[in-house]
């Protein structure tokens, strides 16, 4: 049995506990509450915290929360000039773009002047009135896990996006993430996403890291509301540093006949661990969720879904796909889960992973919970290498070795990369991984795209 | 006049058998052979091996072309030396498509031999150019590699890859196989027009069909890893006529 540290996360109590006060200034009340309710949630679940069967040692909560981070919770603000420095790879792409470094949230002029009716991005500390109850009603569904709890103990900001009923958000909504600090930090972030009924909005983020040197912890917290009708398309790209650490856990509720497409691709980093918790409540919803990830070195990557079926007529799909190359590991857990409610639920989940390194580790473990006869239910985990009759193929006509296994990868993420329905962001990922599988370098200051000097949309 | 290929006494084998037991085969430009031989005599034991493919385990011997030593290079190499293998069952490559494929082999071989890659316009042209040789849809081109392609289209896709490279040999093993009457006809035609006096075809085969379209210089007749007899175009004729089984009883009671 694995023994646990539970002082990882005591740090973190003690730290939200002794500096209330700082942590209290100029905050809104609905931060207030969400400290104040994580941090007695963080007590209990810290001392019962066990890891789970089988979990990668550097996945585990308390070997990612154990290093002694600090955390900004008096909101020292970091350098300015990020916003101009820093655009993310999707040139062309004229969304609304905001800038949150590490965790303090900065609207670009241009989405401030072009704030469509109907569309609110703003910080968690400045929500207009008549929000305040929608998102306190969002923040008041918490995580299950002591990481969420951290995370709500020590959350000071993050975003907000509402879409108000019928409203249909042309332009992409673009949230930048930088990490940038001098010395090593834990950063809670937080995303509360609502789409209202029959609203239609896409939101893409991505993470970079402006201090490489610097060991960060991401503690990202996403939520997403989709009401009956609506339609959310979630991409969230991580191409940051190795010293950069991610725990982010995304939840979402979906209403009858809406429409979720969740896109999450790891280019690089640290030691990624992405949950998914997706609860379909509503009669004839479509969710599809995917990812792929290109893990190297030393990183690791490991991605959790659940998925809930709880209502009739709904349709799931699921495809995430792994390279791993050196002494990379990967994990993906799929759970789906039919209540007996769900009557004529349509679930496919398929996860494949080509091992390129016979140091490579990967671990699949697809589960299907199934309490409904009158349903469709498949799941697929494959982990292989390449095809060597089709490297050999290849080099019979004179591309070089590395040159084919770079296409055989590429070919290999081809569905998933081209699931995404964003077409400037489809044409982007392309780019990106092509790049990344050439041994570019991903972190943003030298990523080989440089989108940062390409000109800005204004 | 000098020799473009050169097999000598070439020795192989795959997981611990030797099934080649000493080629020699000598190949001038300008010229096709065939290498004919029954089920199991190695007949594609030889192209593999001289291709490069990593199943097999070369036993001793040599192999040149154009006075390069093939054996010593990467299968990528031989290409760019010149060497070309149609396969008897090409490989589909989902979600690489035939332009992307062709451009990387292409460019590969021109950084090879220290040339500036081809541009795409000009690359395009060379693609409309060649898919004509064997009528090559424009459909196909745009697709996968191979990835649902007719056992025709395969072959015809197979010369049209040997088109755009120009290879100085070409080894079309069992071309045939598997096609009918109007994709062999288009399928030779191909090779036929792709003949010049400075390269050289081989061509595995079982059948005498195929030499119908694809008239040979010599026929070598394959049996048990050796090269055990050697002739003009009438020692296929002779095959047609009479079956393997003369050769094997000559062979099998020396």
């Amino acid at each position: 049995m694995s023994s646990s540290d539970s002082g990882a996360f005591a740090q973190y109590l003690d730290l939200a506990r002794s500096n209330a006060d700082v942590l209290a200034k100029g905050r809104p009340a609905l931060l207030g509450d969400l400290n104040a309710a994580g941090a007695n949630r963080l007590e209990a679940l810290a001392a019962a915290y066990r890891p789970a069967a089988g979990e990668i040692n550097a996945c585990r909560l308390d070997t990612l929360l154990a290093p002694d981070y600090g955390v900004n919770i008096a909101r020292v603000p970091m350098q300015a000039d990020v916003a101009a420095s820093f655009r993310c790879g999707v040139p062309q792409l004229n969304s609304l773009l905001a800038v949150v470094v590490n965790d303090i949230f900065r609207p670009t002029d241009t989405l401030l002047r072009n704030m469509p009716d109907g569309l609110t991005v703003c910080s968690l500390r400045d929500i207009p009135a008549q929000f305040t109850d929608d998102a306190a009603a969002m923040l008041s569904d918490t995580g299950a896990s002591v990481a969420d709890a951290v995370a709500d103990a020590l959350t000071t900001d993050g975003v907000y996006i509402r879409v108000a009923p019928h409203t249909e958000v042309e332009k992409a909504v673009q949230i930048v993430n930088i990490f940038n600090s001098p010395v090593a930090m834990l950063t809670p972030r937080r995303v509360l996403i609502h789409a209202c009924e029959g609203a239609k909005v896409r939101v893409l983020l991505c993470d970079h890291t402006q201090s490489p040197a610097t060991a960060h912890l991401s503690l990202q917290q996403i939520q997403i509301r989709v009401d009956a009708g609506a339609d959310v398309e979630f991409y969230d790209i991580e191409e940051s540093s190795a010293a950069t650490h991610r725990l982010s856990t995304l939840r979402a509720v979906q209403q009858r006949d809406s429409r979720l497409t969740v896109n999450s691709d790891y280019l690089s980093g640290g030691t990624t661990r992405n949950e998914f918790d997706i609860r379909v409540d509503g009669n004839g919803a479509y969710t599809s969720l995917s990812g792929l990830a290109i893990i190297s070195g030393e990183q690791v990557c490991s991605n959790n879904v659940v998925l809930r079926h709880n209502a009739e007529h709904c349709t799931s799909r699921q495809l995430f796909k792994n390279a791993l190359y050196d002494n990379a590991r990967g994990a993906f857990g799929g759970r789906i889960i039919v209540d007996e409610a769900a009557r004529y639920t349509d679930a496919a989940q398929t996860n494949r992973n080509i091992l390129e390194s016979a140091d490579a580790r990967m671990e699949a473990s697809p589960q299907l919970e199934i309490y409904c006869d009158e349903v469709k239910c498949s799941h697929g985990a494959t982990t292989g290498q390449l095809d060597e009759r089709a490297l050999f193929y290849m080099q019979t006509r004179g591309i070089p070795r590395d040159e084919a296994k770079r296409m055989l990868t590429q070919a290999f993420m081809v569905d998933v990369i081209d699931n995404i329905s964003f077409e400037v962001l489809r044409q982007r990922l392309h780019i990106l991984v092509e790049k990344r599988l050439s041994g570019a370098s991903a972190d943003c200051s030298t990523c080989a795209t440089a989108c940062h000097t390409q000109p800005t949309e204004e | 006049m000098e020799d473009l290929l050169k097999v000598e006494n070439l020795r192989a084998g795959i997981d611990g058998k030797e099934i080649l037991r000493g080629i020699n085969l000598t190949v001038h430009p300008g010229e096709v052979h065939a290498i004919m031989g029954p089920n199991g005599s190695g007949k594609s034991t030889l192209s593999g091996v001289l291709a490069g493919d990593p199943r097999f385990t070369v036993l001793g011997g040599s192999a040149s072309l154009g006075g390069a030593d093939l054996l010593a290079l990467s299968p990528e190499d031989r290409s760019h030396e010149g060497l070309f293998l149609s396969f008897q069952y090409p490989v589909e490559i989902p979600g690489v498509t035939m332009v992307n494929f062709m451009r990387a082999a292409i460019n590969a071989k021109r950084k090879y031999l220290g040339e500036e890659p081809m541009s795409a316009a000009e690359f395009l042209k060379v693609m409309r150019q060649k898919r004509a040789v064997v009528e090559l849809d424009n459909k196909l081109a745009s697709r996968s590699v191979n990835e649902g392609f007719s056992g025709g289209e395969k072959k015809r896709n197979e010369i049209f890859q040997m088109a755009m490279l120009e290879p100085k040999v070409a080894i079309l093993d069992e071309t045939d196989s598997g096609l009918d009457i109007d994709a062999l006809r288009i399928v030779a035609g191909g090779v036929n027009k792709l003949k010049t006096d400075r390269n050289a075809t081989i061509v595995i085969t079982h059948y005498q069909r195929l030499l119908d379209y694809i008239k040979p210089d010599f026929v070598h007749i394959l049996y048990k890893g050796r090269i055990v007899h050697t002739g003009g175009p009438e020692l296929a004729l002779e095959l047609e006529e009479k079956g393997y089984d003369w050769i094997k009883q000559e062979v099998d009671n020396e």
